[in-house]
């Protein structure tokens, strides 16, 4: 095959739709959970009598949801527990890598159990990447959605930030809490790492009678994304996001771009909500293989590639003018020595 | 000149640091340490003893609020401090009911798996002089009856059978507080190694 002829797979495009339906089905998935735990808790008690109506109304929908899967549901509803923070699917536990590292910087200590269960995302991360930040966060579900907000913000005339901070300060970040978990004694990414206050507020919203203080450091960070830097807080100061940078590195799965198909047309640069320069084969340990680049390209010239390392530059596209002018140039310069 | 360089480094890596501490500053910020009543913020069975030593080990996942069946696992918020987002229960709104749930779901070792005789999330204390049949205003023995351990953690009095006495066995889950129904509750769970409250003795 002649390396000019290369197409990326045709569902790669689509991945980013996929993208968006993991995304929405583990935020709602975090959205439900509080609810069937408060339906077990009335299963428990016995209560439906003694209930008020409004906790009526969550039982009859819980019980109409859950009825054909299951006849225990105290039990059976156990399967599913917790937020990504660390939770329980079918028996396997599952924690953040982060909060692994909170809990070593804190106790000084390992404690196999919980090692255990931050080994498969920690293995998976080597693999893919920062997949994390672009498939799973519950924060980044929200933060997109203000970005798009923030998008129509812009087109209706309002002046919002878009400031360009240093990428190594998330890296800083993370030094300064594992520093700071040591010194305090608790786990104090828990209070601003956002995939976990999301999960946790929607917990305590729904099932402890109010939000937390957590919900208050969230808008804090969306206003940061809004008014300082384009989803300023995961590209500059998320200490998981640079934890996950570090992890996937040498990530097997990354995007590369097809020089002979390019025609240099930027909106793979415009697109990308990390700042990253896929137009210039710039993608590094921050790319978190979202895919949004290769869904909003135009000529196919973006794809999946195995590989530990990013393509040198390539230079402009073969599609583009500025690089067929100097072809042009060239195969002139050419003729003219030949004559 | 190489010492302003280094200056300059040192000095880009200070702000640096600071401005890396910041958003846990602003964290620390919206959750203040303030001093919490005790008898009202009781540990979780199967709890590291110390409460920094819980601090430590627990990540803040809140798993054991998701799993309690009679949802009495409560978090520290605002008033929490360093201990912001870390569970405890208030049993004068809902006692524990000793089903290990929360135990066997704690990713950490801050809640370990054990039988519920080693529980110690302290022991019951009776103010004897509100207590109703102490003070011989009526029959009750409500929190006799609702105990989950039965007469290894509370009895009556030899003397009066209707004044309940805590014993060595009781773990603390503060089901005879939340059952209590004189209003002042003059049952209270207090640590062990606080001794007695107010001299009456368990």
């Amino acid at each position: 095959m002649n390396a000019a002829d290369e197409q990326p797979f045709f569902l790669w495009r689509h991945l980013n739709r996929l993208r968006w339906l993991t995304l929405s089905l583990v935020f709602a998935l975090l959205v439900l959970l509080p609810f069937l735990h408060l339906y077990q808790t009335y299963v428990a008690a016995h209560a439906y009598d003694f209930l008020a109506p409004g906790e009526r109304l969550i039982y009859d929908a819980m019980e109409w949801l859950t009825g054909p899967f299951t006849s225990d549901p105290a039990r059976d509803l156990d399967a599913i527990k917790g937020t990504t923070w660390s939770g329980n699917f079918f028996g396997l536990a599952l924690s953040d890598p982060l909060a692994l590292a909170g809990h070593i910087a804190a106790s000084l200590s390992l404690h196999w159990a919980f090692v255990l269960s931050a080994l498969i995302p920690v293995v998976a991360t080597i693999i893919f990447g920062r997949f994390f930040c672009g498939w799973i966060c519950p924060a980044t579900f929200i933060y997109e959605l203000n970005e798009t907000f923030a998008a129509w913000l812009r087109r209706a005339g309002v002046p919002l930030g878009d400031r360009r901070l240093s990428k190594r300060l998330k890296y800083v970040v993370l030094g300064a809490g594992l520093v700071l978990c040591a010194v305090s004694g608790s786990v104090i990414f828990a209070a601003i790492y956002p995939p976990a206050l999301v999960g946790r507020e929607i917990y305590y919203a729904i099932a402890q009678g109010g939000f937390g203080v957590g919900a208050v450091f969230f808008l804090l960070t969306l206003l940061f994304d809004l008014l300082v830097a384009r989803r300023g807080f995961c590209r500059y100061l998320c200490p998981g996001g640079a934890l996950y940078s570090l992890l996937g590195r040498y990530r097997l799965f990354r995007i590369r771009r097809i020089v002979h198909n390019c025609n240099d047309c930027v909106k793979c640069n415009v697109v990308c909500e990390f700042g990253l320069d896929p137009m210039r084969d710039g993608f590094g340990q921050e790319c978190n293989n979202c895919s949004a680049c290769i869904a909003v390209c135009p000529v196919d010239a973006l794809t999946f590639k195995v590989g530990v390392r990013d393509d040198p530059a390539q230079g402009p596209g073969h599609q583009g003018s500025a690089y067929r002018r100097r072809r042009q140039r060239e195969d002139e310069s050419d003729t003219g020595a030949a004559a | 000149m190489k010492r302003r360089e280094a200056v300059s480094r040192l000095v880009l890596g200070s702000v640096a640091g600071a401005a890396a501490a910041l958003p846990f500053g602003i964290a620390r910020v919206l959750a203040p340490p303030l001093e919490a009543a005790p008898h009202t913020r009781i540990p979780l069975p199967g709890a590291l003893p110390d409460p920094d030593q819980f601090a430590r080990a627990c990540i803040g996942c809140g798993l054991c609020g998701e799993v309690c069946p009679p949802r009495c696992v409560l978090f520290y918020q605002r008033e929490g401090g360093s201990l912001a987002n870390t569970p405890y229960i208030n049993p004068e709104q809902k006692g524990c009911i000793l089903c290990g749930l929360c135990m066997e779901v704690c990713p950490t070792d801050a809640l370990t798996l054990m039988p519920i005789e080693d529980v110690d999330m302290g022991i019951a204390q009776i103010d004897r002089v509100a207590c109703y049949p102490w003070v011989d205003r009526g029959v009750c023995g409500a929190c006799v009856v609702v105990c989950p351990l039965g007469e290894r953690a509370i009895g009556f009095d030899f003397a009066n059978i209707y004044r309940p006495v805590v014993f060595e066995g009781c773990v603390g889950c503060g089901q005879c507080v939340e059952v209590c129904p004189e209003p002042s509750l003059p049952i209270a769970i207090v640590r062990r190694t606080e001794g007695t409250v107010a001299g009456h003795g368990v």
